[in-house]
C-alpha cells in the first residue's frame, strides 16, 4: 500500500523545533547572600538533542564585581556578551569608573528593547555588588523587562525546575560558603531534570574581597 | 603668501599647500607641550597642563593624556574640544575592532583609522580640519611598544621620541641629543621626559599640579598602564632634583 507522508515541519534532519529558545539549551541562576552574590550556569552546548560541547559556560564578567549570565540561543549569547563588553568598556572610558550592577541592568534592558520586533533570543541574569558592596541581582526577559528580585533569579530551559529548587533551598543571609552549596545544589538537581542542560556547571561567588569561580562535575548526560 | 586660498580647506594653494591645515598646526604650536619617549621595556607620555585659574574645579581626570583602550594611551596638544571628539571616535573604533575580531586593535591600525578621519577633513566636506595633534603610545603583540605622532593633515609617523605643542623645537633638540641609540630603560625614559618638560615649561616653578604623566609597561606579560598622581610626579621631580626648582622666566 502506498503511504503518503503529509507535509510537515520536519526538515531533512527529521526533527522540528518548537521554540528557538530551546535550540541550544542552558540554565542560569543567581542568588543573594549575606554581603555576597552567586551566579551559576551549566556548560552544555547542544543542537536540539545532540550535545556538541561541554565547555560552553554562559556567565561573563562585566566588571570585577558584576557578572552577566546569558542563556538562550548560543549565537546570541556570544554576540551579546561581546556587545556588552563593548558597551561596558566605553562606559568605563567615559565615566572613569566601573558600571554599577543596577545601571548595567538598564543597559541590558535598553539593548534588548532596541530589538523589540526582532529580538535577541536570550534571557539575561545579572548579579553583582554595588560600590557599597550591597548585593544586587535581577533578570530580564528577551525584550528587556527587568525583574528585580531580593532572593534569586532563574533563566534558561531549566527555569521551571530552578524555581522549584531555589524556592525550597534558598534562605536569606547565607554566608558565601553556604550560598555556594545552596546555589550548586539548586543548579545541579534542576538540570538533571532537563535534557537540554547540564554536562558540568560553573559557579561564581562574588564577595567584597574576592571573586571565586568553581567548576563542578555533574552527571554527564 | 596668497590669502585668496585660505577660505576653503579643500583646495590647494598655487604653491601646493593646504593653508587651513597649516593654520591648524599654527594653533597647536601655541598649546602646551606634550611629549612621548619609547623605552626598551615600555614608554612614557608626559605633558604640561595649562592651569588657567585657581578657581577651576577639575571634575574629569586630565586634559592632556587620555586612555584609548587597555593597550593604548595618547597625549594631546591643541583644542581640547576637538580632541574630545577624536578621542571618542578612536575609543569607539578600538571597541568596534574588539567586537569584530575579539582581539585588541593593533596600534598602527588605530592610528591609521584616526588619521583617515582627519584626512577626510582636508579633502571633502568643506569643514575645517581638527586643531589637534596626538602622541599615541601603545603595545601590541606583533610589534611590542610603539610611539606615533599624528597632526591635522592626517599624516602620521612612528617615533622613538617626539613632542607636540609649544617649544617643540627646543624639546625635540634635547630629545635628539639625549636619546641613546641602543635604547633607554623605562626609568631613564621617565627621567628624560621630566627633564625635557622642565626645560621647556614657561613657568618659574615646576610642580606636579602642572604636569600630567603616564607610563605603559609589561608586567608578567600583561600591559600595565600607570597614570601618575600628584604624589608620584612629585617623587619623580624629587629624584631628578627638579622639585621647586626656580627657573629664569623665558
Amino acid at each position: 500500500m502506498e503511504y503518503r507522508v503529509p507535509n510537515s515541519l520536519a526538515s531533512l534532519s527529521g526533527t522540528v523545533h518548537k521554540s528557538i529558545m530551546e535550540y541550544n539549551g542552558g540554565a542560569v541562576v543567581a542568588m543573594v547572600g549575606k554581603n555576597c552574590v552567586a551566579i551559576a550556569c551549566d556548560k552544555r552546548l547542544g543542537v536540539q538533542a545532540m550535545t556538541i560541547s561541554t565547555e560552553f559556560p554562559k556567565t561573563f564578567q562585566a566588571t570585577p564585581k558584576t557578572y552577566i549570565g546569558l542563556p538562550g540561543l548560543a549565537t546570541d549569547v556570544q554576540t551579546l556578551s561581546e556587545k556588552f563588553r563593548f558597551k561596558v568598556n566605553m562606559y568605563k572610558l567615559k565615566e572613569e569608573r566601573e558600571i554599577e550592577p543596577r545601571t548595567l541592568a538598564h543597559l541590558v534592558s535598553s539593548t534588548l528593547y532596541e530589538r523589540r520586533f526582532g529580538p535577541w533570543f536570550v534571557e539575561p541574569v545579572i548579579a553583582g555588588l554595588d560600590k557599597e558592596n550591597r548585593p544586587f541581582i535581577c533578570s530580564t526577559d528577551l525584550i528587556g523587562c527587568i525583574n528585580f528580585a531580593k532572593d534569586f533569579v532563574v533563566s534558561g530551559t531549566t527555569s521551571n525546575q530552578l524555581y522549584g529548587m531555589c524556592e525550597s533551598l534558598w534562605e536569606p543571609d547565607l554566608e558565601p560558603e553556604d550560598l555556594f552549596e545552596t546555589i550548586s545544589q539548586s543548579l545541579m538537581n534542576a538540570v538533571d531534570r532537563d535534557c537540554l542542560s547540564g554536562w558540568g556547571a560553573q559557579v561564581t561567588i562574588i564577595t567584597p574581597d574576592q571573586v571565586i569561580t568553581r567548576t563542578l562535575k555533574s552527571r554527564q548526560d | 603668501m596668497s590669502r585668496r586660498y585660505d577660505a576653503r580647506t579643500t583646495i590647494f594653494s598655487p604653491e601646493g599647500r593646504l593653508y587651513q591645515v597649516e593654520y591648524a598646526m599654527e594653533a597647536i604650536s601655541h598649546a602646551s607641550t606634550a611629549l612621548g619617549i619609547l623605552a626598551k621595556d615600555g614608554l612614557v607620555i608626559a605633558a604640561e597642563k595649562k592651569v588657567a585659574s585657581k578657581l577651576l574645579d577639575e571634575t574629569k581626570g586630565g586634559e592632556k593624556i587620555y586612555i584609548i583602550n587597555d593597550n593604548m594611551i595618547c597625549g594631546v596638544a591643541g583644542f581640547t574640544s576637538d580632541a574630545n571628539i577624536l578621542i571618542n571616535y578612536v575609543q569607539t573604533a578600538a571597541q568596534q575592532y574588539l567586537y569584530t575580531y575579539n582581539e585588541d586593535m593593533p596600534c598602527e591600525q588605530l592610528v591609521q583609522k584616526l588619521c583617515d578621519l582627519k584626512q577626510g577633513y582636508t579633502q571633502y566636506g568643506g569643514l575645517r580640519p581638527f586643531g589637534v595633534s596626538f602622541i599615541y603610545g601603545g603595545w601590541d603583540e606583533h610589534h611590542g611598544f610603539q610611539l606615533y605622532h599624528s597632526d591635522p593633515s592626517g599624516n602620521y609617523a612612528g617615533w622613538k621620541a617626539t613632542c607636540i605643542g609649544a617649544n617643540t623645537a627646543s624639546a625635540q633638540g634635547i630629545l635628539r641629543q639625549e636619546y641613546k641609540e641602543e635604547g633607554l630603560t623605562l626609568q631613564e625614559a621617565k627621567n628624560l621626559a621630566i627633564k625635557v618638560l622642565s626645560k621647556t615649561m614657561d613657568t618659574t616653578s615646576l610642580g606636579s599640579d602642572k604636569i600630567e604623566f603616564a607610563t605603559l609597561e609589561l608586567v608578567n606579560g600583561k600591559v600595565v598602564r600607570r597614570i601618575f598622581g600628584q604624589p608620584e610626579i612629585d617623587a619623580l621631580l624629587k629624584e631628578n632634583n627638579l622639585l621647586n626648582k626656580t627657573e629664569e622666566a623665558k
